[in-house]
């Protein structure tokens, strides 16, 4: 609505921008912890970080020095041994569907717990693709769908991750996210409306099933990004003590197709 | 009951034996028959001893045997003094007249009676404007706006830049009962705010009570604003109207039967569009932005005792982009009163009042178009009576019952790739009963007490159980009439004044307000799309408790007004949303609530002129407003978005000769409370904001001057005319809309970047009246 606002403002009466100074608090730096299990390669991959002065031009400052661990629902424990720069990878880990892993990242002498549920992964069907006309959704081109059979339990919570020509979109405007509670069991076809492609791309989508936490968590932080909120918070935090960020563990299945 | 024996002891207390009169009758206005709503009878040779006229301009005043001087008046018209030998029952209805000019008011002063009413009344903090007080206040685009100027009044914020919208005394923008002719509206703004669904043409006044609330009020938390339309000119034929650079208004009004009945037709629709036509670019070009409103009233005297009254209002704006994307809105009210004055004593009102407010978008065209719309509409019947019980009670009563149907949305058309989706229709029933008694003790002490029992009742539809989460645990579907919750409560009303002398007086008001249905929204801005939900197993109504404390003091023969008031505001049950909460087309959209509590205190100082040449009025507020929620801001206490801590307003009104007016006003405000990030991270490479606390930080300080010039042309016996100039934001202040922080493609650097709305907009407008 602030854009149909602006439009008139615009329009009518040159509404005017300009760079403003304004003092912003020094929030104490927290940790940041971006942890994902992929099902796939059956690796750990996590990335820790810390926040920074929002109008800081440097890039986060990692973590080198954390003790990072993954348990599986039996209780055994692994350590995730640190990689370089802020990462900390465990590979040949194979996954145990529809069980729980959990996390904990011993830091500063703070130890962050989350868990999370690996899911199964939902095959996909073959790639469909349609042309869009120019029109208010901008200049047109070609839409990629993504279909799928829905199992029949409710509570499937999917994110489709394009690629195109090899490279990974990886903004979170870019990733689509969707639940089953109008389609649970279902035949899906769902367009992903996050981006136009042209004659012969190759894209490639990735379904990726994710635990419903992780759905909620991208749902926040995609509010995040809206500038209409009228009061934008942290998305609830994943992690015990306060340390922003996730720990996905998920599945994925991929198609892919060169649009002619 | 305790409540009710306490009242009657009160009533019967201060009941008189002795052989008393009934003096009864109307109150009107001279030049065109319209009811002087709050117009005064006084005894002059008692003290303290008179009578109110109500909504419809009845009176009546009880009075033992014997000789009076009666003194009749009403703000901005000439005293009528009528000698009486009161040996009957007597039947007085009276016309007052508008003063030929200015330095007539002042030659009724010889007079020798004081208008102090605001010192002697009991009601505090009623704000009233007809829109003539009004006319040479300079507002944006030049037309003049009941809404605004409420807004240059203490303890009234406006919703932001050129908005219409308003907060009351660190209320929400949903918790004021907006009333047009006794219906409910449910959005009051055109075209986003900048003009308000009230046609100056078409209204005869405003009031608006922040506190005291009278009991015969009910249904929101923080505020009335009632609007009266106007009935009509009675005696003659008029057409009045105005052109502005941006919309253009025309009423017409006149006797149906001469002195029996009489009608008014207005209409205002704006032409942006037809300016849009003339731009380069062809998207402006096929853009459509305008609104249109009309308002039409007639009332028809049936006999001496019976009178029935036909108002309505229907507004819509329209915005469209080419033939691609269309999005409209609109309200429609329709009143249908009976008034009867049962007895010289007793007066009946009997209401039948529709409300709709519904909005439209439509995407695409042919056979892809889908749409979405979404509504809500009210049947409201309502009995009220006024009791003029003797010379020191009047005693208001009545009922009321309200349906309310709440259409939250539907998705419908458009091809296979979209669902049809039909939200859930819910229905409440919505009742209140009151009975209030204004009464005098002795010449010191006016009392307004009453009692309010309000319910309702959520029937039909489905309803919803969730988790501390917000997960859904149960759904059920109801009968039509079936009862999902009944919520009730009784809301106490008090206003006292003590009269210490003549210029000065104090005030209470005491007042509890319960209200069913709320607003959810969570843009900064006011939208159509803002959804109406009603209070149900999840949603507990809204109770709003105020306590205000008034110091009132005229100086100069009443020229200059002085006043304080405090107030002290609690509100239980307020509503916030979860993090990244889908408030549109969500059936479960209750699963996206928390519920917290909110208070709000200030106090208010007005210094006011009345008379002369030089008129208007100056004003500071200092207040608070602040929220608490368990599940936001870590459970600690936070601003709300409208607690701007100092506001100040000053409104000047010059007569330079007796054909020019000139008018300026300034507003200065603390910027409203905002959320601002402190620091920043990345996920999966994006830049995140990190949020330390809600509202923590500020807008930019507010202030703007606007001026006026107002220039009467030469009147001709039957035609009046004149042209406003009007400057907004005068000295072009860029004043902060929204703030957003954004990368510098250059730099690389991030930046606070401000958007202003507005920098200096001249107006100009014709008005004419053909009488």
């Amino acid at each position: 609505m602030k854009y149909l606002a602006l439009i008139f403002g615009i329009v009518l009466f040159a509404s005017c921008q300009k760079v403003i100074d304004v003092d912003l608090n020094e929030a104490n730096p927290m940790t940041v912890i971006e942890a994902n299990y992929t099902a796939e390669d059956s690796t750990v991959r996590v990335y820790i970080t810390q926040t920074s002065n929002f109008f800081s031009n440097e890039a986060s400052p990692t973590v080198d020095n954390a003790v990072v661990t993954i348990t599986d629902q039996a209780g055994n424990s692994q350590q995730v041994p640190f990689d370089a720069a802020g990462w900390y990878v465990l590979t040949n880990y194979v996954p145990s569907y529809e069980t729980t892993y959990t996390m904990t990242v011993l830091h500063d002498g703070v130890t962050y717990t989350a868990s999370c549920e690996m899911k199964t992964a939902i095959a996909q069907q073959p790639v469909i693709y349609d042309f869009v006309e120019p029109g208010i959704f901008g200049d047109g081109g070609y839409i990629v769908a993504v279909s799928y059979q829905d199992p029949p339990e409710a509570g499937d919570y999917t994110s489709a991750v394009l690629s195109k020509n090899g490279n990974q979109l990886k903004k979170l405007s870019d990733v689509t996210l969707n639940d089953d509670l109008f389609t649970n069991g279902n035949q899906v076809t769902r367009p992903l409306f996050v981006r136009f492609f042209d004659l012969g791309d190759t894209v490639e989508i990735e379904l990726r099933t994710i635990d419903q936490k992780i759905y909620d968590y991208y749902t926040e932080l995609a509010s995040l990004t809206d500038p209409n909120s009228a009061a934008p918070a942290n998305p609830t935090y994943q992690w015990t003590n306060r340390a922003l960020g996730y720990f996905s563990a998920y599945s994925s299945s991929r198609q892919s197709v060169i649009i002619q | 009951m305790k409540y009710l024996n306490t009242f009657l002891l009160l009533l019967l207390s201060s009941a008189s034996i002795a052989q008393t009169y009934t003096i009864s009758g109307t109150m009107k206005d001279s030049t065109n028959g319209e009811d002087l709503f709050g117009g005064v009878v006084v005894v002059k040779e008692l003290s303290n001893v008179g009578a109110v006229a109500n909504a419809y301009g009845f009176y009546s005043l009880s009075l033992e045997a014997g000789s009076y001087t009666l003194l009749y008046r009403a703000s901005g018209f000439e005293n009528k003094e009528v000698v009486i030998d009161l040996k009957a029952n007597l039947t007085l209805n009276v016309e007052l007249s508008i003063p030929k000019d200015v330095l007539e008011i002042e030659a009724v002063e010889v007079t020798g009676v004081k208008e102090n009413d605001n010192i002697t009344s009991s009601g505090m903090n009623v704000t009233t404007f007809n829109p003539k007080d009004i006319e040479t206040i300079p507002v944006i685009f030049g037309e003049k706006d009941i809404m605004k100027t409420l807004q240059l009044t203490p303890g009234v914020k406006s919703a932001g830049e050129g908005n219409s919208g308003f907060f009351v005394r660190g209320g929400g923008a949903d918790q004021n009962l907006v009333l047009l002719d006794e219906a409910v509206v449910y959005n009051a703004s055109h075209l986003l705010g900048f003009f308000s669904v009230f046609n100056s043409d078409a209204v005869k006044d405003v009031a608006l009570y922040k506190s005291g609330i009278p009991a015969e009020y009910g249904g929101r938390a923080s505020s009335v604003m009632d609007v009266k339309m106007k009935d009509g000119n009675n005696k003659n034929f008029g057409v009045s109207g105005g052109i502005g650079l941006i919309s253009s208004r025309l009423a017409v009004e006149g006797p149906i039967v001469k002195d029996k009945g009489s009608f008014i037709l207005s209409g205002r629709r704006s032409y942006l569009d037809v300016f849009l036509k003339l731009s380069k670019q062809e998207d402006i070009r096929n853009t459509k932005l305008y609104f249109y409103d009309l308002n039409a009233k007639a009332n028809y005297k049936l006999s001496e005792k019976d009178r029935i009254f036909v108002s309505g209002y229907f507004g819509r704006d329209n915005f469209g982009f080419s033939d691609q994307f269309g999005f409209d809105w609109g309200n429609a009210t329709g009143t249908i009163r009976y008034n009867r004055i049962i007895s010289d004593k007793l007066f009946s009102n009997t209401s039948v009042v529709f409300s709709n407010f519904d909005y439209r978008f439509t995407i695409g065209t042919g056979d892809d178009a889908f749409g979405v719309n979404s509504s809500i509409q009210d049947w409201n019947v309502k009995q009220d009576f006024s009791l003029f019980a003797n010379k020191n009670n009047t005693v208001k009563f009545g009922f009321n019952g309200m349906h309310h149907t709440f259409k939250p949305g539907a998705l419908t058309g458009g091809n296979d790739s979209f669902n049809e989706l039909i939200l859930d229709s819910r229905y409440g029933i919505e009742v209140g009963a009151y009975i209030q008694n204004e009464q005098k003790i002795g010449p010191r002490f006016n009392l307004m007490y009453g009692l309010r029992y309000s319910g309702f009742n959520l029937v039909g539809g489905k309803s919803y159980t969730f988790d501390d989460d917000g997960n859904r645990l149960t759904e059920t579907t109801h009968e039509r009439w079936e009862s999902v919750k009944y919520h009730q409560g009784i809301e106490p009303r008090l206003s006292l004044s003590y009269v210490l002398s003549e210029n000065n007086s104090i005030k209470l008001g005491y007042n509890r307000n319960l209200q069913y249905l709320h607003q959810l929204s969570n843009s900064t801005t006011n939208s159509p799309t803002d959804v109406w939900v009603p209070s149900s197993n999840n949603i507990k109504p809204q109770i709003g408790d105020q306590l205000a404390l008034g110091y009132y003091q005229n100086l100069k023969k009443n020229a200059y007004r002085i006043s304080t008031e405090v107030y002290y505001k609690t509100l239980q049950n307020q509503i916030d949303y979860r993090n990244g909460a889908n408030l549109l087309l969500n059936n479960e959209v209750e699963g996206e609530l928390v519920y917290g509590k909110g208070r709000a205190y200030g106090i208010e100082l007005l210094l006011e002129k009345k008379k002369g040449k030089f008129t208007g009025w100056i004003s500071y507020t200092l207040s608070r407003s602040l929220r608490t929620f368990d599940q936001i801001n870590d459970g600690k206490e936070f601003s709300a978005r409208q607690d701007r801590i100092h506001d100040v307003s000053v409104v000047l009104m010059y007569s330079i000769t007796k054909n020019l007016a000139f008018a300026t006003t300034f507003i200065y405000y603390t910027g409203s409370a905002v959320t601002f990030p402190s620091g920043k991270y990345e996920i999966g490479g994006e830049v995140i904001p990190l949020y330390t606390e809600r509202n923590g930080y500020r807008m930019p300080d507010y202030h703007r001057m606007d001026a006026g010039l107002t220039w009467y042309l030469k009147d001709k016996k039957r035609f009046e005319h004149n042209i406003n100039f009007s400057v907004y934001n005068l000295y072009s202040r860029q004043n902060a809309y929204t703030i957003s922080f954004e990368e510098n493609s250059e730099t690389g650097e991030t930046e606070a970047i401000q958007t202003a709305l507005f920098k200096i907009v001249p107006s100009i407008t014709y008005n004419f009246n053909i009488k």
